[in-house]
Parts: structure tokens; C-alpha cells; sequence
């Protein structure tokens, strides 16, 4: 529409680019009360239910155990994991329950307490406008990073077996075939993962595409074999890619999030019949610069697409999802879990 | 170990990185893992196909490059990797209006940043920026000063920002094992690689620049293999962890345009051999200048296709439905 009269003659009108950064709230509710279509796409062509579907390349990283490039749009993101071994005797195990067992217990305590994973994002690479480099992380990147990390230890998704290393003393071990006693098994040090995730380049939606990065980074993750030797009475490593271990991870918890639009209308006076706000899949950076209210579901459905659970709901910012749109919007997160599961399938 | 409160900080009792167990007992099987340079003293690595332009949309020019390892096996027998590839991501802010607080300036105000990702290294890098990266930026800095035309654009700024998601390596690991020193060798091939890569980033961002500038390296290594046993080799585009010995490198920024030199980088002892060393860093730079111009083109001609395509539509509709009067 606009640019159709900006080749005419100097008009009242401006082309899309500049339109949307002189009033972007305007332009968007331009783009999605248009009348006269089913859907009204938004400014960034999808409509309001379209997630963008992410690519992902795992293995991309030389010096990591784990790596994985996302692409979600304009988003991309590389992800890095990385294990270092805890020595035992540097664990503080004063506050923590430690157990040596092979057992499915909760080890969120054991994982948190000792901090084994140590997740970070890194914005300030060029990826956006708004993240200069050389000062300290925003607001907005600590807020990132913290809900990562949380989202990582509530969903439980790495095992505290899978980071342990273990020792038997042999001279226990061979007690134990005479007498039948339970072996006494050390923990002689932990794996702990960085996981590093540095946005190439930013497009909204910083936290769903930094969590498919570092599923499939994690997914794709092989630690070396790791033991305590007697000889040099220090953990060391195997070299043998078939000894190395994958890590068994709890379920496949992704992430959707939604950026709820708010349509401004002045004139009080007017019946206005269409819908005044609007609910927009994955928002991008431009939608997200005009959204207040912001919710992101997580589900879970390895245990069967009936068994869908929800992990977790995060909502802020407005009133405007109640009850029923939140169905509808779990519903929609469900669907997209299938999507992203097929394509974490492909490249595992 | 300090510990940054806006991040997540690891174990406070510390961590190692893995300790191959075969690479420490066994000096024998460590010796066998040594890498040997496969090239021709004049061959440089391929990098074709693997510069690409405009990967960040919300920048205004952005590149990668990567340059993949000298070698590639395809099962390999251990998990300690060879050497290590170089990828680097440029994305440029900018040209932008100062803000109010900062003094006048005449020209371009160019500032920019070479940081490594915590990823990028055999030892993981911590997130601020420590002095080998702020030293690579003030290098990268001079290379890039003499090309832009800083004075079409007063009282503006430009950031360049450059991401090493994996770096050159100083030396061979396995002589670090042993205990001998890395010379700082690897942040050469860095410089030289953020330079053409920055270059492309500023073409795609389209700002003017008298030249493309592109990035080389050369270095005299004393070759193990000769008969006198210390006869020096001039190479170029070394991949540092396939010589053991190493006596001199440099690194330069050239625009082979106009056979100019905007920045040098020498390491080691270059002694009599200076100016050999330097011609060959210019050869490599030519080198990789030639697939500069071919990403940069490729580029453009993806541009003005999709250009000319929607002329051509608009072209259309305006002959089905009236005259227009183009003019103007």
C-alpha cells in the first residue's frame, strides 16, 4: 500500500521501513487488522500462529564435547559444551547429599548445590543493535541466562549419574565376591559442563532458539571416558572415541513463546467489530520492541503425545491471556514440540 | 579465580579440562599425534565457498569465515583433535550519529572489538576481554583505519565487531604437554583472518573504502627434514601446530590494489629475511584476497537478481494497467 504511492509523487505516505520505525505500534495493527483476509499475516509475513522453524547443525565446534548451530529465523545461535573435571577433593560437600548410587532419586540438589552446569549467554557480539560490546551483560542477557539455568536444573534434564566419576578401591572389590558386601564405590571427581551459547545474530526469541541450541548441543555431547588412576592418583581421560560416553538426557522439554499485541484505539466513540489484541507465535525483534505481555510455555511430550506435560509457564507483562487463551496457547506449544522433536531427530 | 556476579559462575573449588591419560605416559604415542604441514611451502589453505556475507539482518555488514583444518579424518582413532580450525563471525553497527555527549569529530569514529568465545580454544577463555584481545583489536583497528573514507561521514560512528568461534592454535599442544613455551603465534592467523573478514563485512555494509583489504601470513620455520638439520623455510599461511620450530612470523593487512601495506604484525627473530617474510605475508594476502572478491560478487550479483526480478514485476503491472510517468 505504501510503497505503491511512494514511486507516484511526493505523498503522505511512507515506504514499510520507515513507517515501522517512525510508529511501529501503528504498523503492526495496521498489518493485522487488515480486512478482507482470513489470516492477516503480521509485518514479518507469517501469520500470528506461525513459528519460524529452526535448522540445526550439531558437531560444528573442534575444541568442544557438544556443539550445535540453531537457526530460527533471523535468529542464529552457536552453543558449546564444554566438561572440565571437578576434582574430589575440591568438593565442598558440606551442604550437599551425596550419593554414589546408581539410583533415578533427585539429584537436582547434588547438580545445583555443586554447580555442574554452568550455563552462559553471550550477546554482545554485534548480534543486535542494543548489545554493544565492551560493557558488562544487560538486564536483559542476565534475565536470559538465569531462566536457562533454572529451566535446565527444574527440568531435571541431565542426570548426576552421567557426571560422576566413580572409583572402587580394588581391594573392596575383591572382598566383595567372598563375602557378598555392597562394594564401596568413591566419587572421585564430577564433570562439570559449560555451556556456552553465543548469539551470532539476534531476531527475537533469544531464549526458544538458546534452549533448541543447547538441547541439541547437549544431545550431541560425548564426554571421554573418565577414571581415577592409582598410579598417578589423579582423574584422568581416555582418548578412545568409542569408550566416550553420551549423555542420557531426561525428557525433551522445549520452549514456546508467545508476545501478546495490544491494538490501540482512539476514537472511543467507534464500534470497531474485529479482534483488539492479538496473540503472535515467536516473536521477532520488532514485535517484541512493541509487546508488553510476554508468556512461554514448556512441554514436554517424549512420554507420548498424550502425556504432553507442561514444565513450565512464564507470563508477564499484561492481563490479557486469561484461562481460555492459555489453553489455546498450550495447545499451540504442543504442536510446535513436535516440530522442533523432528528436526532434533533428524540431526542426532 | 574471580568470580563475575552477572554470570554463572562454575565450581568455586575450580576445574581442569580433561587429562588424556596416553598422551602423559606415553611420550611415543603423544610424538605419533604431531601434526606435519601437507602443503607446499607456497599453498595456501582453501577457503573457497566458506566466506559468506550478510548472516546478522540486524546489522548493517556481516561476514564468516572459516578455514577449515588442514586436515580431515574421517574415523578419527582419538578423541584429542589435531589442530584447530579458524571461524570467524564480523558484524558492523553503524555508521550511526554520536551520541550528544561525545566531542566533534571530522570523520568516522571506528572502534572495534576481537573477542574470543569461551569455545574458541583448547583452554576455555573467560568472557571479559583480556589483553591478547584488546591487542588484536587496536591491530585490526590500524588495519581497517587507512581504508575507509573516514570523512564521508562526519560526527558518526561504526563498531566492527569480531567473533572468534574458534581460534588459530600458538603451537602444537603436545608441546605445551611436554612444557615448552607457545610464542603467541596463533593470534597472526587471527589478525590476518579478522582483517579479510572485516573487510567483507564492510563492503556488505556497504561504507567506502579506497581498497579491499585482505589479510596474510607468512613464516620462516627451521625444517626438521633438511639435511643440515636447521635450514630455514619461508611458508605461507602457516597453521602453526605443524612446526615445531618456529623462527619468525607476520602478519599484514594489504590492498593489493594499490600495493599498500596498512598494517604489519612481526613476531620471533626475523633477522636478515624481513623483507622476504613480508612479500610472502602480501602473497597470502593476495590469496585470500581472490576469494574475497569472489564472496563480494557473488553477493552482489544475489542482490541486483532479486533486484531486477522485482523491476521487472513492477515493470509489468505497469504496463497492464496504465502510464506512469517514470520521471523523477
Amino acid at each position: 500500500m505504501a510503497t505503491k504511492t511512494a514511486n507516484a509523487a511526493p505523498a503522505l505516505s511512507f515506504p514499510r521501513p520507515i513507517f515501522a520505525a517512525l510508529s511501529p505500534h501503528p504498523f503492526l495493527q495496521a498489518h493485522l487488522s487488515s480486512q478482507g483476509q482470513a489470516k492477516p499475516p503480521r509485518a514479518n509475513g507469517r501469520t500470528a500462529a506461525d513459528f519460524r522453524t529452526p535448522s540445526i547443525k550439531t558437531g560444528a565446534l573442534t575444541h568442544c564435547h557438544g556443539s550445535a548451530v540453531v537457526r530460527v529465523g533471523g535468529t542464529s545461535v552457536v552453543c558449546g559444551v564444554r566438561g572440565e573435571i571437578l576434582r574430589g577433593e575440591d568438593v565442598q560437600t558440606a551442604d550437599v547429599e551425596v550419593s554414589a548410587g546408581n539410583g533415578e532419586g533427585d539429584d537436582t540438589a547434588e547438580i545445583s548445590g555443586l554447580r555442574l552446569l554452568v550455563p552462559n549467554v553471550e550477546l554482545s557480539t554485534g548480534s543486535t543493535p542494543l548489545h554493544i560490546p565492551g560493557n558488562a551483560p544487560s538486564g536483559y542477557a542476565q534475565t536470559l541466562v538465569t531462566r536457562l539455568r533454572s529451566l535446565l536444573l527444574s527440568t531435571r534434564l541431565i542426570r548426576a549419574r552421567d557426571l560422576r566419576i566413580l572409583y572402587t578401591p580394588p581391594g573392596v572389590a575383591d572382598e566383595m565376591e567372598e563375602e557378598d558386601s555392597v562394594p564401596e564405590v568413591e566419587i572421585k571427581g564430577y564433570w562439570v559442563l559449560y555451556i556456552d551459547t553465543v548469539f551470532i545474530s539476534l531476531d527475537g526469541n533469544a531464549l526458544d532458539a538458546a534452549w533448541i541450541a543447547i538441547l541439541a548441543a547437549l544431545a550431541s555431547t560425548r564426554l571421554p571416558k573418565a577414571y581415577f588412576d592409582e598410579e598417578l592418583e589423579i582423574v584422568v581421560c581416555s582418548d578412545t572415541p568409542s569408550e566416550a560416553q553420551k549423555l542420557e538426557l531426561r525428557g525433551l522439554p522445549i520452549p514456546s513463546t508467545f508476545a501478546v499485541f495490544e491494538g490501540q484505539f482512539e476514537q472511543e466513540g467507534e464500534e470497531y467489530d474485529g479482534e483488539e489484541s492479538w496473540v503472535l507465535n515467536d516473536p521477532d525483534a520488532f514485535e517484541e520492541s512493541v509487546c508488553r505481555e510476554m508468556v512461554c510455555v514448556v512441554v514436554d511430550g517424549s512420554e507420548g503425545m498424550n502425556k504432553m506435560a507442561v514444565k513450565r509457564i512464564e507470563k508477564s507483562g499484561g492481563g490479557v491471556v486469561g484461562k481460555d487463551i492459555m489453553k489455546v496457547l498450550v495447545k499451540r506449544s504442543a504442536e510446535r514440540w513436535q516440530i522442533v522433536q523432528g528436526v532434533l531427530k533428524e540431526v542426532e | 579465580m574471580n568470580t563475575d556476579r552477572r554470570r554463572i559462575n562454575g565450581p568455586s573449588g575450580g576445574t581442569s579440562a580433561p587429562l588424556f591419560v596416553q598422551a602423559v605416559k606415553d611420550v611415543g604415542y603423544l610424538q605419533s599425534l604431531r601434526p606435519e604441514r601437507t602443503r607446499g611451502p607456497n599453498e595456501l589453505r582453501t577457503i573457497c565457498k566458506l566466506l559468506q556475507t550478510s548472516i546478522v539482518p540486524s546489522a548493517s555488514g556481516s561476514a564468516y569465515l572459516e578455514i577449515p583444518m588442514s586436515r580431515s579424518t574421517t574415523t578419527p582413532t582419538t578423541l584429542i583433535k589435531p589442530s584447530s580450525a579458524l571461524k570467524l563471525v564480523c558484524s558492523i553497527q553503524g555508521p550511526k550519529p554520536l551520541p550528544r555527549s561525545v566531542p566533534y569529530s571530522p570523520s568516522l569514529v571506528l572502534t572495534t572489538t576481537v573477542k574470543f568465545a569461551p569455545f574458541a580454544s583448547r583452554t576455555r577463555r573467560g568472557y571479559i576481554r583480556d589483553a591478547v584481545e584488546r591487542d588484536l583489536g587496536v591491530h585490526l583497528e590500524t588495519a581497517l583505519r587507512g581504508v575507509i573514507i573516514g570523512e564521508r561521514w562526519p560526527k558518526s560512528g561504526v563498531e566492527v565487531v569480531v567473533t572468534v568461534l574458534e581460534g588459530d592454535e600458538d603451537g602444537w599442544w603436545g608441546d605445551d604437554e611436554l612444557g615448552a613455551k607457545g610464542g603467541g603465534w596463533g593470534v597472526l592467523n587471527v589478525l590476518a583472518g579478522c582483517i579479510t573478514v572485516s573487510s567483507a563485512a564492510i563492503a556488505d555494509a556497504g561504507i567506502d573504502c579506497v581498497d579491499i583489504v585482505s589479510g596474510g601470513v607468512a613464516a620462516i620455520i627451521r625444517n626438521p627434514g633438511s639435511k643440515k638439520g636447521n635450514e630455514v623455510v619461508r611458508v605461507l599461511d602457516p597453521c602453526f601446530a605443524d612446526h615445531k620450530d618456529i623462527v619468525a612470523a607476520c602478519a599484514v593487512g594489504y590492498l593489493a590494489g594499490r600495493d599498500e601495506i596498512t598494517e604489519a604484525w612481526t613476531k620471533g627473530n626475523v633477522g636478515a629475511r624481513g623483507n622476504e617474510l613480508m612479500e610472502g605475508a602480501t602473497h597470502a594476502a593476495v590469496g585470500s584476497l581472490s576469494v574475497l572478491k569472489e564472496a563480494l560478487l557473488e553477493a552482489v550479483e544475489a542482490k541486483y537478481q532479486g533486484q531486477a526480478t522485482v523491476g521487472k514485476l513492477s515493470a509489468k503491472k505497469t504496463e497492464t494497467t496504465e502510464d506512469v510517468d517514470m520521471s523523477g
